[in-house]
């Protein structure tokens, strides 16, 4: 279809690993471009929004956000490749969900199957993406990959976007959410320097998965973090206004929230 | 693995169902027409009132044996609960039996002056101080054996219970050791190492044959030092440390004090492993590992610090997480008793964990 180059990502937190298997891409597929390594799934998804590559190599087991929660992000927008060490189970729900993977140490052989199979898809005219449907696949999978498997999904992550760039941020880095027009406004910390970026989600969708433990809505349009918190203060009318930790912004509690800091 | 246990005891009796149970009554009714069979042929009144009379002499008796195996509660040295037992029961013979006469059954001529009565009232006494003591005696032999029984049974349930967590916990060892993640994924590094031709590959495969060397368990290897211990964790870090350079930074601190102890195998790994497991592999940034092994007074010190996601991140809040419990389980059974090592894992603040580990100081290999 075009003449340039085909690009792709690996993503894996073992250094070693990744020059592994850049070296055995280079030699089963030359031409593909290796334009950008990831060490965890978060830089996964970044180096993605930046550079949108056709290919995207993910390592299942990685810090932070796993190699299938980036690929919840990702989605359909890349042909996905998993990689993992040794784990009966998520082969299985990759055989089952017709996903590609690579088991490691990866032979050549193999990846010389999975390399026709992606050539094969980047040569159709319209190339078919992944199948739909994996997605509930995905979620189940990664569920069963972290430790707390068995907790109530709450939403970890946010993919904010911050000016021209992506950036996924942990939802326990997140200070306050506020809704603003079309937009919902997240105040976040990028290793403790106060941060802001915007998302399309509106807020009365994000409150229903947060946490209720970690996050309370204290008015129409604002949910806080409550670890933020540094204190709060009664103010006339029923009402209060928290000051949060390293931020200059002052809250507002509406007078329906105000029984939240109620003393007992 | 589920191994048959007695049925527990029922509650012991308390108050007068103790003293009236319905075996302890049965015995003295029998006891009663045995004695009758005896007395009868000379008998010149109705059956019925010398079996009364007999059973009547009979309940006082199992009232003061009962009576006396809880009161008086503390007794003299030289007082055996059995023999006050006895006595008191020869003792209430005849007070029951001139009740009997005197009181229960009075005739015009008080029964002293009636030749058949007193006779009645010396066989009553004789037979009930021949049958009486004697059976007090054998039901307090039968409560001694009984109880020596139970108690057998006991320390063999015990017994058995300790020898199967001790399998147990030597069965999760073997299972737990050198999970197939780690080895492929430590085994991928390697290769690129040989691929690339890097000179760091032969020592990074030296120490993961050290670790896979001590990993792997020989069963009949009980006991290992500090020193030995340490060597296998520098060995599992420098392996880790080839696989997450920008992640994993250590020291290790012992001094010789402590490396010539005696410790128990992959004690100080387990910890290590734990920290790296639960600690550093899910960080971004990863961090920085401390081990450190010190004596106390009579008592190794084993710590290991890390600076990793912390407790609640990695969802062990409030436990020690299935490896270290394994541990303890294994430490409490090496050292007789969960009483004599200490196993302990705390956040650090800022971020972090700190798995401590205490035990006895041994210096011989052998125990």
């Amino acid at each position: 279809m075009s003449e340039r180059r085909p690009t792709a990502l690996i993503a894996d937190d073992e250094p070693l690993l990744r020059s592994s298997l850049a070296r055995l891409l280079a030699k089963a597929w030359p031409e593909l471009e290796i334009v950008v390594e990831a060490r965890n799934g978060r830089e996964a998804v970044e180096r993605f929004e930046e550079l949108a590559p056709d290919v995207c190599f993910l390592d299942v087991h990685m810090p932070g956000l796993s190699g299938v929660e980036a690929a919840r992000f990702i989605g359909r927008r890349a042909h996905l490749v998993f990689v993992t060490a040794y784990d009966q189970y998520a082969v299985q729900a990759f055989e089952h969900g017709a996903l590609d993977y690579l088991v490691k140490p990866v032979e050549p052989a193999r990846l010389a199957d999975t390399v026709a199979r992606l050539k094969e898809r980047l040569g159709a005219a319209h190339a078919p993406r992944p199948a739909s449907g994996t997605e509930a696949l995905l979620d189940a999978l990664a569920a069963r990959l972290r430790r707390d498997g068995a907790a109530p999904v709450h939403l970890r992550w946010i993919r904010l976007s911050v000016g021209p760039s992506v950036r996924l941020v942990a939802i326990d880095d997140v200070d306050y959410l506020r809704a603003d027009e079309k937009y919902t406004l997240v105040a976040w910390r990028d290793g403790g320097k106060p941060e802001e970026g915007l998302i399309r989600t509106p807020l009365k969708e994000l409150s229903a998965q947060l946490d209720p433990a970690r996050f309370a809505q204290v008015h129409r349009s604002v949910i806080v973090n409550l670890r933020s918190i540094l204190n709060v203060t009664r103010s006339s009318n029923e009402t209060a206004e928290i000051r949060l930790k390293g931020r200059p912004e002052i809250l507002p509690v509406s007078r329906s929230y105000t029984h939240l800091f109620q003393q007992m | 693995m589920a191994i048959a246990t007695p049925s527990a005891p029922p509650p012991p009796r308390r108050g007068l169902a103790r003293v009236f149970a319905p075996r302890r009554l049965a015995a003295v009714a029998i006891a009663a027409a045995v004695v009758s069979l005896f007395i009868w042929p000379g008998w010149q009144s109705r059956y019925v009132i010398l079996y009364g009379r007999l059973l009547f002499v009979g309940l006082w008796m199992l009232l003061s044996f009962g009576v006396l195996e809880v009161w008086p509660a503390r007794l003299p040295r030289w007082l055996a609960r059995w023999g006050l037992q006895v006595m008191g029961v020869a003792a209430t013979v005849p007070f029951a039996a001139i009740t009997v006469y005197a009181f229960m059954t009075p005739s015009d001529p008080p029964f002293w002056e009636d030749t058949l009565r007193l006779t009645g009232f010396g066989l009553l006494n004789l037979f009930g101080l021949l049958v009486g003591p004697w059976m007090a005696v054998s039901a307090v032999f039968r409560q001694i054996t009984g109880a020596a029984e139970h108690q057998a049974l006991t320390f063999e349930l015990t017994r058995s219970e300790l020898e199967r967590k001790a399998a147990d916990s030597q069965l999760r060892l073997l299972q737990a050791r050198v999970e197939p993640h780690f080895l492929f994924n430590t085994l991928a590094n390697v290769r690129e190492l040989v691929d690339a031709g890097s000179p760091q590959a032969s020592p990074v495969l030296a120490s993961l044959i050290a670790y896979l060397r001590a990993a792997v368990p020989r069963l009949e290897e009980a006991t290992s030092t500090v020193e030995r211990e340490l060597e296998l964790v520098r060995a599992y870090l420098e392996v880790m440390q080839m696989r997450m350079p920008d992640r994993l930074q250590y020291v290790i601190v012992a001094d010789d004090a402590a490396r010539a102890l005696a410790c128990p195998p992959t004690t100080l790994l387990t910890l290590v492993e734990n920290a790296v497991r639960h600690g550093i592999d899910p960080s971004e940034d990863g961090g920085r590992i401390e081990v450190r092994a010190s004596v106390r007074g009579e008592r190794l010190l084993a710590q290991v610090l890390d600076t990793g996601v912390g407790l609640a991140a990695s969802g062990r809040a409030g436990s020690l997480g299935t490896g270290l419990t394994t541990l303890r389980e294994r430490l409490a059974l090496t050292f007789g008793g969960a009483e004599n090592v200490r196993v302990t894992l705390v956040a650090v603040e800022p971020r972090g964990t700190c798995a401590e580990v205490e035990l006895p100081a041994r210096r011989d290999g052998g125990a």
